[in-house]
Protein backbone atom coordinates (compact mmCIF):
# COMPACT_ATOMS: atom_id res chain seq x y z
CA UNK A 1 0.00 0.00 0.00
CA UNK A 2 1.40 3.14 -0.72
CA UNK A 3 1.63 6.40 1.70
CA UNK A 4 -0.01 8.44 -1.34
CA UNK A 5 -3.02 6.11 -1.13
CA UNK A 6 -3.39 6.75 2.74
CA UNK A 7 -3.12 10.16 2.04
CA UNK A 8 -5.76 10.71 -0.20
CA UNK A 9 -8.09 8.48 2.25
CA UNK A 10 -7.09 11.16 4.98
CA UNK A 11 -8.50 13.42 2.50
CA UNK A 12 -11.70 11.72 1.71
CA UNK A 13 -11.94 11.58 5.56
CA UNK A 14 -11.84 14.87 6.07
CA UNK A 15 -13.82 16.37 3.05
CA UNK A 16 -10.46 17.62 1.50
CA UNK A 17 -10.54 16.07 -2.13
CA UNK A 18 -12.18 17.44 -4.65
CA UNK A 19 -15.74 16.16 -5.75
CA UNK A 20 -14.66 14.18 -8.78
CA UNK A 21 -11.61 12.35 -7.14
CA UNK A 22 -13.39 11.79 -4.18
CA UNK A 23 -16.04 9.98 -6.31
CA UNK A 24 -13.54 8.30 -8.29
CA UNK A 25 -11.87 7.28 -4.74
CA UNK A 26 -15.17 5.76 -3.07
CA UNK A 27 -15.40 4.03 -5.70
CA UNK A 28 -12.18 2.42 -5.69
CA UNK A 29 -12.74 1.72 -1.77
CA UNK A 30 -15.94 0.28 -2.68
CA UNK A 31 -14.38 -2.09 -5.15
CA UNK A 32 -11.18 -3.03 -2.93
CA UNK A 33 -11.18 -5.00 0.34
CA UNK A 34 -7.93 -3.64 1.71
CA UNK A 35 -8.69 -0.03 0.73
CA UNK A 36 -11.90 -0.53 2.40
CA UNK A 37 -10.06 -1.90 5.31
CA UNK A 38 -7.68 1.00 5.57
CA UNK A 39 -10.33 3.78 4.88
CA UNK A 40 -12.26 1.83 8.39
CA UNK A 41 -9.25 2.04 10.52
CA UNK A 42 -8.57 5.73 9.25
CA UNK A 43 -12.13 6.55 10.04
CA UNK A 44 -12.31 4.76 13.36
CA UNK A 45 -8.94 6.80 14.38
CA UNK A 46 -10.64 9.94 13.75
CA UNK A 47 -14.18 9.85 15.18
CA UNK A 48 -12.75 7.72 18.53
CA UNK A 49 -11.14 11.17 18.82
CA UNK A 50 -13.80 12.60 21.45
CA UNK A 51 -13.52 15.29 24.10
CA UNK A 52 -16.35 16.85 26.44
CA UNK A 53 -17.99 20.60 25.72
CA UNK A 54 -15.49 22.72 27.03
CA UNK A 55 -16.10 24.51 29.81
CA UNK A 56 -18.66 27.57 29.45
CA UNK A 57 -17.28 30.95 29.47
CA UNK A 58 -16.72 32.41 32.81
CA UNK A 59 -18.23 35.03 34.39
CA UNK A 60 -17.39 38.15 34.11
CA UNK A 61 -14.77 37.19 31.43
CA UNK A 62 -15.16 40.69 29.64
CA UNK A 63 -14.41 42.59 32.36
CA UNK A 64 -10.70 40.95 33.31
CA UNK A 65 -9.67 41.25 30.15
CA UNK A 66 -10.62 44.87 30.09
CA UNK A 67 -9.14 45.79 33.78
CA UNK A 68 -5.85 44.08 32.61
CA UNK A 69 -5.68 46.07 29.43
CA UNK A 70 -6.52 49.73 31.15
CA UNK A 71 -3.68 48.50 33.49
CA UNK A 72 -1.73 48.23 30.93
CA UNK A 73 -2.59 51.45 29.17
CA UNK A 74 -2.16 53.40 32.10
CA UNK A 75 1.45 52.77 31.92
CA UNK A 76 2.26 50.50 35.52
CA UNK A 77 5.65 49.88 36.17
CA UNK A 78 6.17 46.50 35.02
CA UNK A 79 9.05 44.29 33.56
CA UNK A 80 6.95 44.38 30.63
CA UNK A 81 6.87 48.01 30.05
CA UNK A 82 10.58 48.09 30.09
CA UNK A 83 12.53 48.68 26.94
CA UNK A 84 12.93 45.83 24.93
CA UNK A 85 17.07 46.14 25.18
CA UNK A 86 17.18 46.30 29.28
CA UNK A 87 14.44 43.06 29.44
CA UNK A 88 17.65 41.59 27.12
CA UNK A 89 20.06 42.89 29.46
CA UNK A 90 18.31 42.08 32.51
CA UNK A 91 16.97 38.32 31.18
CA UNK A 92 20.96 37.55 29.94
CA UNK A 93 22.05 37.98 33.40
CA UNK A 94 19.20 36.42 34.65
CA UNK A 95 20.08 32.85 32.55
CA UNK A 96 23.62 33.55 33.44
CA UNK A 97 23.07 33.50 36.88
CA UNK A 98 20.79 30.85 36.64
CA UNK A 99 22.77 28.56 34.27
CA UNK A 100 25.79 29.29 37.12
CA UNK A 101 23.65 28.39 39.79
CA UNK A 102 21.96 25.51 38.33
CA UNK A 103 25.26 24.05 37.55
CA UNK A 104 26.87 24.79 41.10
CA UNK A 105 23.56 23.07 42.45
CA UNK A 106 23.72 20.00 39.93
CA UNK A 107 27.19 19.36 40.43
CA UNK A 108 27.70 20.58 43.99
CA UNK A 109 24.82 19.17 46.83
CA UNK A 110 24.70 21.12 49.36
CA UNK A 111 26.52 19.28 52.84
CA UNK A 112 24.80 17.15 54.55
CA UNK A 113 22.98 15.77 51.81
CA UNK A 114 20.31 18.37 50.89
CA UNK A 115 19.13 19.08 47.34
CA UNK A 116 20.22 22.04 46.54
CA UNK A 117 19.95 21.67 43.02
CA UNK A 118 16.52 20.95 42.90
CA UNK A 119 15.82 24.29 45.50
CA UNK A 120 17.31 26.08 42.46
CA UNK A 121 14.94 24.58 40.25
CA UNK A 122 12.12 25.13 42.54
CA UNK A 123 13.21 28.98 43.11
CA UNK A 124 13.05 29.51 39.35
CA UNK A 125 9.68 27.60 38.64
CA UNK A 126 8.00 29.55 41.23
CA UNK A 127 8.78 32.96 40.46
CA UNK A 128 5.64 35.60 40.27
CA UNK A 129 3.57 36.99 37.47
CA UNK A 130 5.33 40.19 35.79
CA UNK A 131 8.81 39.08 37.08
CA UNK A 132 12.46 39.27 35.07
CA UNK A 133 11.63 35.71 34.18
CA UNK A 134 8.35 36.42 32.44
CA UNK A 135 9.38 39.09 31.40
CA UNK A 136 12.39 36.50 29.55
CA UNK A 137 9.99 34.52 28.22
CA UNK A 138 7.45 36.96 26.89
CA UNK A 139 11.04 38.70 24.78
CA UNK A 140 11.51 35.21 23.67
CA UNK A 141 7.99 34.33 22.64
CA UNK A 142 7.37 37.83 21.46
CA UNK A 143 10.55 37.30 18.98
CA UNK A 144 9.45 34.10 17.83
CA UNK A 145 5.69 35.04 17.00
CA UNK A 146 6.55 38.94 15.85
CA UNK A 147 6.58 38.02 12.22
CA UNK A 148 4.13 35.45 12.31
CA UNK A 149 1.20 37.33 13.50
CA UNK A 150 1.50 40.69 12.19
CA UNK A 151 3.40 40.42 8.86
CA UNK A 152 2.65 37.21 7.49
CA UNK A 153 -0.95 37.57 7.32
CA UNK A 154 -3.23 35.02 5.86
CA UNK B 1 -15.92 24.95 4.68
CA UNK B 2 -13.59 26.70 2.83
CA UNK B 3 -12.89 30.29 3.60
CA UNK B 4 -14.45 32.47 0.74
CA UNK B 5 -11.40 34.96 0.10
CA UNK B 6 -13.95 37.72 -1.62
CA UNK B 7 -15.66 37.24 2.05
CA UNK B 8 -12.55 37.16 4.24
CA UNK B 9 -11.04 40.79 2.32
CA UNK B 10 -15.03 42.46 3.98
CA UNK B 11 -14.89 40.93 7.59
CA UNK B 12 -15.93 43.95 9.64
CA UNK B 13 -14.10 42.39 12.02
CA UNK B 14 -10.91 44.66 10.89
CA UNK B 15 -12.68 47.63 11.10
CA UNK B 16 -13.50 46.97 14.77
CA UNK B 17 -9.93 46.43 15.11
CA UNK B 18 -9.28 49.50 13.90
CA UNK B 19 -10.97 51.16 16.32
CA UNK B 20 -9.51 49.24 19.29
CA UNK B 21 -6.03 50.51 17.70
CA UNK B 22 -7.16 53.89 18.08
CA UNK B 23 -8.29 53.41 21.86
CA UNK B 24 -11.97 52.41 21.21
CA UNK B 25 -12.20 50.53 24.18
CA UNK B 26 -16.30 49.65 23.39
CA UNK B 27 -14.71 47.93 20.37
CA UNK B 28 -12.21 46.04 22.16
CA UNK B 29 -15.38 45.15 25.45
CA UNK B 30 -17.10 43.56 21.78
CA UNK B 31 -14.07 41.50 19.82
CA UNK B 32 -13.83 39.73 23.38
CA UNK B 33 -17.28 39.38 23.61
CA UNK B 34 -17.31 37.69 20.13
CA UNK B 35 -14.34 35.52 20.31
CA UNK B 36 -14.26 35.03 24.11
CA UNK B 37 -16.17 31.26 23.83
CA UNK B 38 -14.12 29.95 20.63
CA UNK B 39 -10.73 31.40 21.79
CA UNK B 40 -11.29 29.90 25.12
CA UNK B 41 -12.42 26.68 23.62
CA UNK B 42 -9.10 26.33 21.45
CA UNK B 43 -6.70 27.04 24.36
CA UNK B 44 -8.34 24.31 26.48
CA UNK B 45 -8.00 22.21 23.89
CA UNK B 46 -4.58 23.17 23.19
CA UNK B 47 -3.38 23.12 26.91
CA UNK B 48 -5.80 20.25 28.17
CA UNK B 49 -6.65 22.43 31.28
CA UNK B 50 -9.78 24.66 31.55
CA UNK B 51 -8.14 27.20 34.34
CA UNK B 52 -5.15 27.68 32.29
CA UNK B 53 -6.99 28.29 29.12
CA UNK B 54 -8.65 31.18 30.80
CA UNK B 55 -5.41 32.84 31.69
CA UNK B 56 -4.04 31.91 28.18
CA UNK B 57 -7.08 33.18 26.19
CA UNK B 58 -6.68 36.57 28.27
CA UNK B 59 -3.42 37.03 27.36
CA UNK B 60 -4.08 36.45 24.06
CA UNK B 61 -6.66 39.14 23.81
CA UNK B 62 -4.03 41.27 25.73
CA UNK B 63 -1.88 40.94 22.87
CA UNK B 64 -4.27 41.19 20.29
CA UNK B 65 -4.91 44.56 21.84
CA UNK B 66 -1.20 45.60 21.55
CA UNK B 67 -0.93 44.65 18.62
CA UNK B 68 -4.22 46.24 16.92
CA UNK B 69 -2.45 48.70 15.52
CA UNK B 70 0.43 46.83 13.58
CA UNK B 71 -1.66 44.54 12.12
CA UNK B 72 -2.40 44.57 8.16
CA UNK B 73 -5.93 43.22 7.42
CA UNK B 74 -6.22 40.23 5.43
CA UNK B 75 -8.29 37.11 6.02
CA UNK B 76 -10.60 36.85 9.18
CA UNK B 77 -9.93 38.41 12.13
CA UNK B 78 -10.18 34.84 13.58
CA UNK B 79 -7.56 33.25 11.94
CA UNK B 80 -5.27 36.30 12.95
CA UNK B 81 -6.89 35.76 16.78
CA UNK B 82 -6.19 32.03 16.28
CA UNK B 83 -2.68 32.07 15.73
CA UNK B 84 -2.03 34.22 18.16
CA UNK B 85 -3.46 31.92 20.68
CA UNK B 86 -2.31 28.57 18.98
CA UNK B 87 1.89 30.41 19.23
CA UNK B 88 0.79 31.43 22.81
CA UNK B 89 -0.44 27.96 23.76
CA UNK B 90 2.63 25.86 22.38
CA UNK B 91 4.90 28.71 23.90
CA UNK B 92 3.20 27.19 27.56
CA UNK B 93 3.32 23.73 27.03
CA UNK B 94 6.97 24.23 25.88
CA UNK B 95 7.54 26.67 29.22
CA UNK B 96 5.73 23.61 30.54
CA UNK B 97 7.91 21.14 29.28
CA UNK B 98 11.42 23.09 30.50
CA UNK B 99 9.89 23.48 33.88
CA UNK B 100 9.34 19.64 34.30
CA UNK B 101 12.74 19.29 32.82
CA UNK B 102 13.94 21.38 35.38
CA UNK B 103 12.57 19.87 38.22
CA UNK B 104 13.28 16.34 37.25
CA UNK B 105 9.71 15.03 36.43
CA UNK B 106 9.46 12.30 34.09
CA UNK B 107 5.25 12.47 33.29
CA UNK B 108 5.04 13.05 30.18
CA UNK B 109 1.77 14.78 30.36
CA UNK B 110 -0.02 17.05 33.51
CA UNK B 111 -2.86 15.15 35.32
CA UNK B 112 -4.77 18.49 34.38
CA UNK B 113 -8.15 18.53 36.31
CA UNK B 114 -10.34 18.72 32.87
CA UNK B 115 -13.53 20.13 32.79
CA UNK B 116 -16.30 17.63 32.05
CA UNK B 117 -19.74 18.12 32.01
CA UNK B 118 -22.26 17.34 35.12
CA UNK B 119 -23.36 13.42 34.56
CA UNK B 120 -26.96 14.11 33.59
CA UNK B 121 -26.82 11.21 30.36
CA UNK B 122 -30.25 8.46 30.63
CA UNK B 123 -27.96 5.52 29.84
CA UNK B 124 -25.09 5.11 32.77
CA UNK B 125 -23.13 2.41 30.32
CA UNK B 126 -23.12 5.12 27.49
CA UNK B 127 -21.61 7.91 29.59
CA UNK B 128 -19.26 5.75 31.42
CA UNK B 129 -18.00 4.80 27.78
CA UNK B 130 -18.01 8.95 27.15
CA UNK B 131 -15.69 9.93 29.42
CA UNK B 132 -13.12 6.96 28.83
CA UNK B 133 -13.03 7.88 25.45
CA UNK B 134 -12.32 11.79 26.60
CA UNK B 135 -9.84 10.41 28.73
CA UNK B 136 -8.28 8.25 26.30
CA UNK B 137 -7.98 11.12 23.49
CA UNK B 138 -6.86 14.25 26.02
CA UNK B 139 -3.74 11.77 26.97
CA UNK B 140 -3.29 10.85 23.21
CA UNK B 141 -3.18 14.60 22.34
CA UNK B 142 -1.21 15.21 25.44
CA UNK B 143 1.07 12.57 24.02
CA UNK B 144 1.80 14.25 20.80
CA UNK B 145 4.49 16.66 19.23
CA UNK B 146 3.17 20.64 19.99
CA UNK B 147 3.25 20.52 16.23
CA UNK B 148 0.93 17.58 15.30
CA UNK B 149 -1.12 18.41 18.36
CA UNK B 150 -2.45 22.13 16.99
CA UNK B 151 -3.06 20.52 13.53
CA UNK B 152 -5.60 18.05 15.28
CA UNK B 153 -6.94 20.22 17.71
CA UNK B 154 -8.43 22.90 14.49
CA UNK B 155 -9.26 20.30 11.97
CA UNK B 156 -10.98 17.80 13.97
CA UNK B 157 -11.95 20.15 17.30
CA UNK B 158 -12.37 23.43 15.63
CA UNK B 159 -13.74 22.17 12.16
CA UNK B 160 -11.04 23.96 10.09
CA UNK B 161 -9.85 23.07 6.82
CA UNK B 162 -6.39 22.07 5.50
CA UNK B 163 -6.83 26.20 3.87
CA UNK B 164 -7.89 27.76 7.09
CA UNK B 165 -5.46 25.22 9.32
CA UNK B 166 -2.40 26.27 6.95
CA UNK B 167 -3.51 30.45 6.98
CA UNK B 168 -3.58 30.10 11.20
CA UNK B 169 -0.18 28.50 11.55
CA UNK B 170 1.47 30.06 8.55
CA UNK B 171 2.63 26.85 6.87
CA UNK B 172 1.50 25.19 3.33
CA UNK B 173 -1.49 22.60 2.96
CA UNK B 174 0.84 19.84 2.51
CA UNK B 175 2.86 20.62 5.92
CA UNK B 176 -1.05 20.54 7.51
CA UNK B 177 -1.96 17.15 5.45
CA UNK B 178 2.22 15.60 6.53
CA UNK B 179 1.24 16.81 10.77
CA UNK B 180 -2.20 15.07 10.43
CA UNK B 181 -1.34 12.08 8.77
CA UNK B 182 1.78 11.61 11.35
CA UNK B 183 -0.46 12.60 14.22
CA UNK B 184 -3.96 9.58 13.02
CA UNK B 185 -0.56 6.94 13.08
CA UNK B 186 0.44 8.16 16.40
CA UNK B 187 -3.29 8.74 17.78
CA UNK B 188 -4.36 5.18 16.66
CA UNK B 189 -1.22 3.49 18.05
CA UNK B 190 -2.41 5.16 21.28
CA UNK B 191 -6.12 3.89 21.10
CA UNK B 192 -5.09 0.59 20.19
CA UNK B 193 -2.87 0.46 23.41
CA UNK B 194 -5.83 2.04 25.41
CA UNK B 195 -8.31 -0.28 23.77
CA UNK B 196 -5.98 -3.67 24.89
CA UNK B 197 -5.94 -1.53 28.19
CA UNK B 198 -9.22 -1.85 28.55
CA UNK B 199 -9.99 -5.25 27.29
CA UNK B 200 -6.85 -6.76 29.67
CA UNK B 201 -8.83 -4.91 32.67
CA UNK B 202 -6.47 -2.58 33.68
CA UNK B 203 -7.92 0.47 35.46
CA UNK B 204 -8.21 3.70 33.42
CA UNK B 205 -5.68 6.05 35.14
Amino acid sequence: MTRGIEHDLMRLLHNELPADEARTLRARVFREPELQELYARLERTWQGLSLPPAAPVPAGFTGRVMARARSQASGSLSWSAAPRWVRATAAAALVAGAALGLGVGRTWPAAGGGEAGSESVTFLSATAENSLADSYWSLVEDTAAADAETEAQP
Amino acid sequence: MTTDSAAAAVDPGWEALARVAAGDAEAFASLVDSHQERLLRLCERLLGDAEEARDAAQDVFLKAYRKAAAVRPQGQVYTWLYRIAVNHCLNKLRRRKLVRFLRWEDTEERDAPAFEPPDEAADPAAALEARRRWRVTRRALARLPENQRSVVVLVRFEGLSYKQVAEVLDITEGAVESRLFRAMRRLEAAQEAAGSRVSQGEAEP
